[in-house]
């Protein structure tokens, strides 16, 4: 045998010997269960006639030392295009009047999670950078999650802080501030082997300044002189989001069902219901297909008024997100992969108007949104 | 608020009392990335922007994501 | 030893996985039962019965198999010698004292797989006294004859492990690796490392098994045909090969070459693998 045996023959010589016998040879692969993946992602959403959103995101996360995992994510929106800025009733009926000149706003956002397990246990630490013309935002948070049962349990307790600073395109005078505190509870539980459950509930309490600067209210009244009215809203804002989402695979069909409910109140009156129901159908070994319907309803804001109310109130906006409506959203995903890569294309339709509402009774002046979205993205596993 | 709680324990409940079990070596359909609780972190923050933009609710299963303008 | 052996199979077809698992346990029976040096009549049985006598006429299986003992003679240098059994003669780990040269110099004797007569007639031992044993390589002979009946029978994702000699045929449901313990040499209870297989045979060979320590040195099962002693030099190889055969002479041969040299002629014949040297440390090819 030689000594330096570069080609490899002494290993041909064993594998030729040992397939004489009725045996396979099985291609040695030991596969590092993924380590980390990288991806970029581009968002292209328009609505008619309205506004136009372009959000390139890239984001990566990586395990190493065994008990650290660090992700991170930088995105840039990009927004052109109108937004409805006043409520009138000039012509009778209050409606959305885009005024002003077409805006162009940019804003970019940043964010970095640093996760550590103990065991079972996994603390987490994250903060969250955002920054556009008008608003700047800087939060942190702080989670828990804590295995048990051989991992058919996981419990997860969080906390969160934003600051955020509200300043106005039109206004150089305004600088407020807005501070909310966030408190997270959740339990994930496995099921079977082909399904599992997660319900969070999500509390937050904030204070500061939530009025928004560029809306306006113009109501003209059957008698006396009409009044323009700033978009204004009480001081502080208690919100509660309990998400509960369900996963189930069924072998025999090669496909997965995904639901996920979401109840939301406030203590400005506001109620919502958001329900998604998706089939990831997997076509074969490369390709997968996700048709999903997403229904989306919401009660209005006790201060949400289309018109202003006489007499004036403290509080008063005719912000249509405050007002109530309901929306359908059917989307379709298709995913190829192959090896450490995996490509994305989402379409998507959004269809907001107020006889979507749950029980009917939406917002006068509710302009119907109709816009498309597209998302691409890529990713790399290593 | 007590009604949320109440409807909370009985769904916790409810689904560990029909709960197997599952050990390690049979834990490979959970591990399929289309059993996942979330997409990818960009398809995510895509999906957030499109919808919360309109959307009076707000909140998922995170804390700590900041705010926006979303004008 | 606590042996486990186990196939696992993961399938959407209940009956076809447990009809396969049949047939492959059945095989490892098979196997276990014709070249068994504790059967009277079993193959190994009547060559070695005959020895100094006449050849054994042999079929195709036990022919090739003795082809691959061949093979494993000439790529170790002599190392591996599928006639070094009779050694355990003079070996009694379960409580036995390290034999002396003279208890070992009859048994050397009576070793050299130069020596077999391999041809057309058959096998044939030259000197009563002299055996064949298939105990460095029917273990792993059965674990690749076993992962080929699974795969015959239309299966993708399996595991067989017979006591730690194992072949994967195919990742586990969405692509994940199967997650392979290796025992630690030293501590009983604890894994030295768990390495993520997708495809292919997984061997290991140590000095923890059976062995006896006397004087500070641990004499294991591992022996060494030229002089009769045991191999020195590692703790633990684990080898990952594309059949179990490879994967388990390799590291028979790793083992009896040693430390360093034992390092030199893995990396040269190119398989990755995790070693433990006799000091304690650690080689790890796995996962780059």
């Amino acid at each position: 045998m030689a000594a330096t045996d570069r080609d490899g023959s002494a290993l041909a010589a064993l594998v030729h010997a040992a397939l004489a016998l009725p045996i396979l040879a099985l291609p040695a692969k030991a596969g590092a269960a993924a380590v980390g993946e990288v991806g970029v992602t581009l968002l292209g959403y328009k609505e008619r006639g309205l506004m136009k959103i372009t959000e390139p995101v890239i984001w990566g996360r990586v395990q190493f030392a065994e008990v650290w995992e660090v992700q991170a994510s930088a995105a840039v929106d990009i927004i052109t295009g109108a937004s409805p800025q006043l409520v009138s009733n000039a012509l009778g009926k209050p409606v959305q009047t885009i005024t002003g000149a077409s805006i162009s706003d940019r804003r970019n956002t940043g964010d970095l999670k640093v996760t550590r397990r103990f065991g079972d246990l996994a603390l987490s630490a994250s903060r969250t950078l955002s920054k556009e013309e008008d608003y700047h935002s800087k939060a942190f948070g702080l989670e828990a999650r804590l295995d048990l049962n051989q991992r058919n349990t996981t419990i997860a307790a969080g906390y969160g802080k934003s600051n955020d600073r509200i300043l106005s395109a039109d206004d150089p005078n305004l600088n407020e501030r807005r501070d909310t505190r966030e408190y997270l509870a959740g339990v994930t539980q496995v099921i079977s082997p082909t399904s599992l459950v997660q319900s969070t509930i999500t509390w937050a309490r904030g204070t500061g300044w939530y009025n928004d600067p560029y809306k306006l209210t113009f109501t003209f009244f059957d008698a006396g002189l009409p009044i323009l009215a700033p978009d204004r809203r009480p001081d502080h804002r208690d919100t509660l989001a309990w998400l509960t989402r369900y996963r189930a695979h069924f072998p025999a069909a090669h496909g997965t069902l995904q639901a996920d409910y979401r109840f939301y109140r406030d203590d400005w009156g506001i109620r919502a219901h958001t329900l998604e129901v998706a089939w990831q159908q997997e076509l074969n070994e490369r390709w997968a297909l996700r048709p999903a319907l997403r229904y989306y309803t919401q009660d209005a804001a006790d201060f949400y008024s289309p018109t202003v109310p006489r007499p004036q109130p403290p509080v008063q906006s005719s912000d249509q997100r405050l007002g109530a409506w309901g929306g359908v959203s059917p989307s379709l995903r298709a995913t190829w992969r192959l090896d450490r890569l995996t490509l994305e294309a989402t379409l998507g339709y959004v269809h907001n108007a107020r006889n979507l509402r749950f029980g009917g009774g939406g917002a006068d002046a509710f302009e119907t949104l109709r816009a498309w979205y597209g998302i691409v993205g890529a990713t790399h596993s290593f | 608020m007590k009604r949320t709680r109440f409807a909370i324990l009985l769904v916790a409940a409810a689904t560990l009392a029909g709960c197997v079990a599952v050990q390690p070596y049979q834990r490979g359909y959970l591990a399929r990335e289309d059993m996942a609780l979330e997409a990818n972190p960009g398809t995510m923050k895509a999906l957030e922007k499109t919808y919360s933009a309109k959307e009076a609710a707000s909140g998922g299963a995170s804390v700590g994501g900041g705010g926006c303008g979303c004008n | 030893m606590a042996a486990e052996n186990e196939v696992q199979i993961h399938s959407e077809d209940a009956r076809l996985a447990e009809e396969a698992a049949g047939r492959a346990i059945e095989e490892v029976a098979r196997i276990e039962a014709k070249y068994s040096r504790y059967r009277d009549d079993s193959v190994v049985a009547r060559i070695n019965s005959r020895a100094g006598g006449a050849p054994v006429a042999l079929d195709a299986e036990t022919r090739a198999l003795l082809a691959f003992a061949d093979a494993c003679f000439r790529q170790s240098s002599g190392a591996f010698d599928a006639t070094s059994g009779v050694l355990r003669r003079a070996w009694r780990f379960d409580g036995g004292a390290v034999p002396t040269d003279a208890e070992l110099a009859p048994l050397l004797a009576l070793i050299g797989w130069g020596k077999v007569e391999l041809n057309d007639a058959g096998a044939r031992l030259p000197l009563a006294g002299m055996e064949l044993d298939f105990g460095g390589f029917g273990k792993e002979y059965a674990v690749d004859r076993a992962a080929r009946v699974l795969r015959d029978a239309g299966l993708r994702s399996a595991m067989v492990n017979l006591a730690g000699d194992l072949a994967i045929l195919g990742p586990q449901p969405g692509d994940a690796p199967w997650r392979v313990g290796i025992r630690h040499p030293r501590r009983a209870d604890a894994l030295l490392a768990t390495l993520p297989v997708s495809s292919g045979a997984i061997a290991t060979s140590g000095d923890y098994e059976r062995y006896i320590e006397a004087g500070g040195v641990r004499h294991c099962h591992v022996l060494d045909p030229r002089t009769g002693r045991s191999a020195r030099g590692f703790q633990s190889v684990t080898v990952h090969a594309p059949t179990c055969l490879v994967a388990g002479s390799a590291t028979t041969i790793a083992m009896l070459k040693g430390g360093r040299d034992g390092l030199a002629w893995l990396d040269m014949l190119g398989l990755t693998h995790l070693c433990v040297l006799e000091s304690g440390e650690v080689v790890n090819r796995f996962g780059g």
